[in-house]
């Protein structure tokens, strides 16, 4: 029983980074701009807002500098995307180095160290019920926050004008810009909105999570984040959903592994990718679904001629 | 660059190069380690020994250290460098470090190499080896003894040879002070610097019954964060990790690489260096116990410390037999103990620890 | 369009002039950026810049470490290029160096006595073998699923990874070697020869990655092919119509793709590291990425920009010692570059425009 309590409550903030940064990288998509620099926002991120929580004591501060390092971050990748028309995939991967570089240069002192770590929520009578206690009223206050900005952003994207507008934009930028829409300005808004979610899923990795900083610690959940986005055909509860299911899975591994069941670790290592690439091509294989979601235009630069 | 000033730089080079021979020359040692250094774990206790070795010597040595280097060939590199750049010493601080290690040996034999973690040796390359298994027995004892839910967990990161007789020395220690444990549940990370699977690992092996959780090498101090958190007791090998766990810090199996690399590189100096195997452990300073938590009696920790005084006295050996494995065969018998190359080269786990390894 | 004001328009033909200029003013920027850096973290620039640039070819042993470094940079990201020309974003390079190693190392694992003159050669064929059938995997899902091959190829280098943990630490693991997560040494007769002088590591796996670029050289410039894969990447409706199939142009990237990265997993296996092990490379898959783009796509670039990447890698361990730089400073520099070559290369496809063109009726978006 426990190690059931242990697998699904511990998958919601397990997964929290990566669902963190995928709504973001939901809405950077969904203007066409697709931005592979994930992991080295989180990375940077991770290092910055460890660095000032340690400093200040306080979490918030340091989830905060997290935030803004992120925005920072992905304003260089904006600039390569959108003003020097540069391939989005080399800019996303160009920046993504830039950003995993920088995070090991300026956090090396803080290798190892270690800060206060921040408290789980406590209510009064449903965090005591047995199973969906923890898992549901048991988590630390930015589990819950990534749920109500899932809610936000799929409220903005399909119940607002400014929503609609962002995905025309997606669709075609040329036509949106002829509608008297602005594309450039919509999509750096969303590469930034993008940087400020992976900067606060990094923030939350090094501060919140484990209370520790080390230099290779988002060990690829930001490239697990871009896959969300296609797990989810680009829709935000399903991204959700997403990626509890990850995170899930990978902690069933250690479950298994400490109940002494007798399979290799290293299989079960394995097994939260070998369940994306399952997962991706059964949801990639319904073309009719990618085709109605995935914006049209993403990965190609808009080129504004007027 | 142009020419003149690439003729300006040389010059400049060598001109310093000239100013600096002046002096007598300082005993050059290059100092090679794997990973970021931190506050705590492998890498930490390795830079505390170039340290030592530095404070020693004063002015007679100069130590140049190179952390977070890897494995591959681009260590080579780094060795390489300092070698043809006249270093007299080398230490180098991983296992990965050994076949090319060796190679530069043979190269350059005026060159003293220690190398810790390896298995090779030549006339001038000296492998050190700490004997973590000795405090693992100790931090087993206090473990077996604290337990209430007799259930002890370990994190390990890689299945490594040394992995094996530490963890199977832990649990014949805890098996020596409780003779109601559980099967010791395990868990392998198969990654170095991943602290949220630490954490999860921590949290699962909890979960399941553990109130002692022993993270062996690990690669962040989260693991025994983490237990604090969760309010389970932590042994820890490498560092005291104390800071980290302040009340639930039980056992850490403390590494002080000083002594042994200081005697070897006066014997260096002394132009008597010895390509041997030094497998060092209680007796020569080179591992002990830190951070014995104060939840265990006088007396407990008493014993503990007894037993320590007689590894220092040479006179314990963890591995005596009878000692069964876990698939039911005999793996030490009655009257016998192992000696050195069994230890380094054990296959078994012993009965009592649930998990499964590669052949 | 317009470019912070100015107008510019896009041109038809490159200079080789401008593409000289672009680079050297990439590596410009980059290095004055990371004097800037140096001065921050408290060394001497002029070290660093000796070290980085200099001192690599200043021995015969450095020389040696700049092939050794540059062979498989360059070979990884001639097989990229190919499908990166095409659109086709093969990530997971990595993972196909670490199957094709281990795939070539069960040869000399199996007959760690002989001397037969064909080990070697077998395990070039193996390991390039299991590098195209490892991005054949993507391949597949993409052409018969449509699953993104971005994400396919990352997900399969984890896989990748843990497959050579599971066999390192089991079946392939030294009998004799205490238990460490190694093979057994390989023997002569499954080590590339080395030149160069007692102590140089270069050795002929050079020739491997020298015919790699003249045939992508040939492949690019003369086939009809290459041609068909550049139209489907720039424009995929055109190709489509033309009858391009986009099926073939997947297949066809991907297994060079593989390829390369598996027999750069043999140099590796088969050269300075001589048995498998944990670590077989430091990213070579994802730096001949790097290599790959900075060498604007194209086999002759692709060579000058494998070779410079590789004297930045060398020149960084070299600083390591020489003037205490923390390892993740050249991290940051290859990032600068590739950062700084994307924007100036900007100026290689577009260039300035004195005043708009008088707008006709027929002008549109």
């Amino acid at each position: 029983m426990d190690a059931l309590v242990f697998v699904l409550a511990g998958a919601m903030a397990t997964a929290t980074p990566m669902l963190l940064a995928a709504l973001g990288e939901l809405v950077v998509e969904k203007a066409g701009v697709l931005n592979l620099s994930i992991e080295g926002m989180m990375a940077i991120a991770a290092a910055i807002a460890f660095m000032v929580t340690l400093g200040t004591h306080d979490h918030t501060l340091g989830l905060l500098a997290g935030v803004v390092s992120g925005v920072l971050l992905s304003l260089v990748f904006a600039m390569l995307v959108l003003v020097f028309m540069a391939n989005q995939v080399a800019a996303g991967l160009a920046v993504g180095i830039l950003g995993l570089g920088l995070s090991a240069l300026l956090g090396r002192a803080y290798e190892g160290m270690t800060i206060l770590p921040l408290a789980k929520l406590s209510i009064p009578v449903l965090s005591g019920l047995p199973v969906i206690g923890p898992v549901l009223f048991g988590q630390d206050v930015v589990v819950y926050l990534a749920f109500a900005l899932a809610a936000l952003i799929a409220w903005f994207l399909y119940a607002t004008k400014a929503g609609l507008k962002l995905r025309v934009i997606g669709e075609n930028p040329a036509t949106a810009h002829a509608l008297g829409l602005w594309p450039v300005a919509t999509r750096l808004a969303a590469i930034a909105f993008g940087g400020a979610m992976a900067g606060l899923a990094g923030g939350y990795a090094s501060t919140v999570l484990t209370p520790v900083w080390s230099q290779d610690m988002i060990a690829g959940r930001g490239w697990i984040a871009v896959a969300l986005v296609v797990f989810g055909t680009w829709r935000p509860a399903r991204i959700v959903v997403g990626a509890y299911l990850f995170g899930a899975v990978s902690l069933l591994g250690l479950a298994l592994q400490a109940l002494g069941i007798g399979i290799p670790s290293q299989l079960m290592t394995c097994m939260p990718y070998v369940l994306t690439i399952v997962v991706l091509v059964v949801i990639s294989a319904d073309k009719v679904r990618i085709r109605l979601n995935a914006p049209a235009s993403l990965g190609e630069n808009y080129r504004p001629t007027t | 660059m142009t020419n003149w000033m690439k003729r300006i730089l040389v010059t400049g080079t060598m001109l310093a190069g000239l100013v600096t021979a002046a002096h007598a020359d300082p005993f050059r040692i290059g100092y090679l380690i794997p990973n970021p250094v931190g506050d705590v774990g492998w890498s930490h206790e390795l830079d505390a020994g170039a340290k030592a070795i530095q404070e020693h010597f004063g002015d007679k040595v100069e130590v140049q250290t190179v952390n977070s280097l890897g494995e591959g060939p681009d260590a080579t590199r780094v060795m390489d460098k300092m070698a043809a750049d006249g270093f007299n010493m080398l230490i180098l601080g991983s296992f990965g470090y050994q076949q090319d290690g060796l190679k530069l040996a043979k190269r350059y034999p005026n060159l003293s190499v220690v190398h810790i973690g390896g298995y090779l040796n030549a006339k001038n390359f000296s492998t050190l080896a700490p004997r973590h298994y000795e405090a693992a027995y100790l931090c087993g004892m206090a473990a077996g003894m604290v337990t209430k839910s007799e259930t002890l967990g370990v994190i390990a990161a890689f299945p490594l040879p040394e992995v094996l007789n530490i963890m199977n020395a832990y649990v014949l220690g805890a098996q020596s002070t409780n003779q109601s444990l559980k099967p010791v549940k395990v868990i392998w990370l198969n990654s170095w610097f991943d602290p949220a699977k630490e954490k999860a690992s921590a949290e699962s092996l909890a979960s399941q019954g553990s109130d002692v959780i022993y993270s062996l090498f690990p690669g962040t101090p989260a693991p025994v964060a983490v237990a604090e958190q969760l309010g389970v007791y932590a042994t820890v090998t490498h560092s005291d990790n104390t800071k980290y766990a302040p009340t639930k810090h039980l056992c850490a199996g403390q590494l002080n690489f000083g002594p042994v690399l200081i005697d070897k590189v006066q014997q260096a100096m002394d132009k008597a260096f010895k390509g041997d195997d030094v497998f060092a452990g209680v007796k020569e300073g080179t591992i002990a116990v830190a951070g014995l938590n104060n939840d265990l009696s006088a007396d407990q920790k008493a014993q503990i410390l007894a037993t320590q005084d007689q590894m220092r006295a040479g006179t314990f050996n963890p591995f005596t037999g009878p000692i069964a494995s876990n698939d039911g065969k005999d793996a030490v018998p009655a009257g016998t103990a192992l000696d050195d190359a069994a230890i380094k080269s054990m296959k078994f786990l012993v009965k009592g620890i649930d998990t499964t390894i590669p052949n | 369009m317009k470019f912070l004001g100015f107008w510019m328009e896009p041109r038809t033909e490159t200079s080789p002039l401008s593409t000289l200029v672009i680079a050297l003013i990439t590596i410009a920027l980059s290095i004055a950026t990371m004097i800037g850096m140096f001065l921050l973290l408290g060394a001497s620039p002029g070290v660093v810049l000796y070290s980085f640039f200099v001192e690599p070819l200043s021995s015969s042993y450095n020389l040696g470490e700049v092939l050794i470094k540059a062979s498989p940079l360059i070979l990884i990201a001639q097989g990229l290029a190919i499908g990166f020309r095409a659109k086709v974003w093969n990530i997971g390079a990595e993972g196909q160096l670490i199957i094709g190693a281990i795939c070539a190392s069960l040869l000399p694992i199996y007959w760690s006595d002989t001397d037969s003159a064909w080990l070697l050669p077998g395990m070039i064929v193996a390991g390039a073998l299991a590098g195209m059938a490892w991005a054949g995997i993507a391949a597949f899902l993409r052409t018969k699923f449509n699953a993104s091959e971005i994400i396919v190829t990352l997900m399969l280098t984890e896989i990748a990874k843990q497959v050579l943990y599971y066999l390192l630490t089991g079946a392939l693991r030294d009998p004799s070697g205490y238990n460490f997560p190694q093979s057994v040494m390989f023997p002569d007769a499954g080590l590339y020869p080395t030149f160069g002088g007692e102590g140089v590591r270069a050795n002929l796996s050079v020739f491997i990655t020298l015919a790699m670029t003249v045939g992508c050289w040939i492949f690019v410039t003369k086939t009809f092919a290459a041609f068909r894969l550049l139209v489907g990447g720039v424009a995929p409706d055109a190709a489509r119509y033309a009858g391009f199939s986009q099926r073939q142009a997947i297949w066809i990237s991907m297994l060079i793709g593989g390829a390369a990265a598996g027999l750069a997993g043999v140099g590796e296996i088969a050269g300075p590291i001589g048995k498998l092990q944990p670590i077989l490379s430091p990213g070579y898959g994802y730096a001949g990425i790097i290599v790959a783009f900075l060498g604007g796509l194209n086999p002759i670039g692709i060579f000058f920009a494998g070779l410079f990447m590789a004297v930045i890698y060398v020149g960084g361990d070299i600083a390591l010692v020489s003037a205490g730089i923390p390892t993740s400073a050249p991290v940051v520099f290859q990032g600068l570059l590739l950062v700084f070559y994307l924007a100036s290369s900007f100026f290689m496809r577009f260039k300035f425009r004195a005043l708009p063109r008088e707008r006709t009726a027929t002008e549109g978006v």
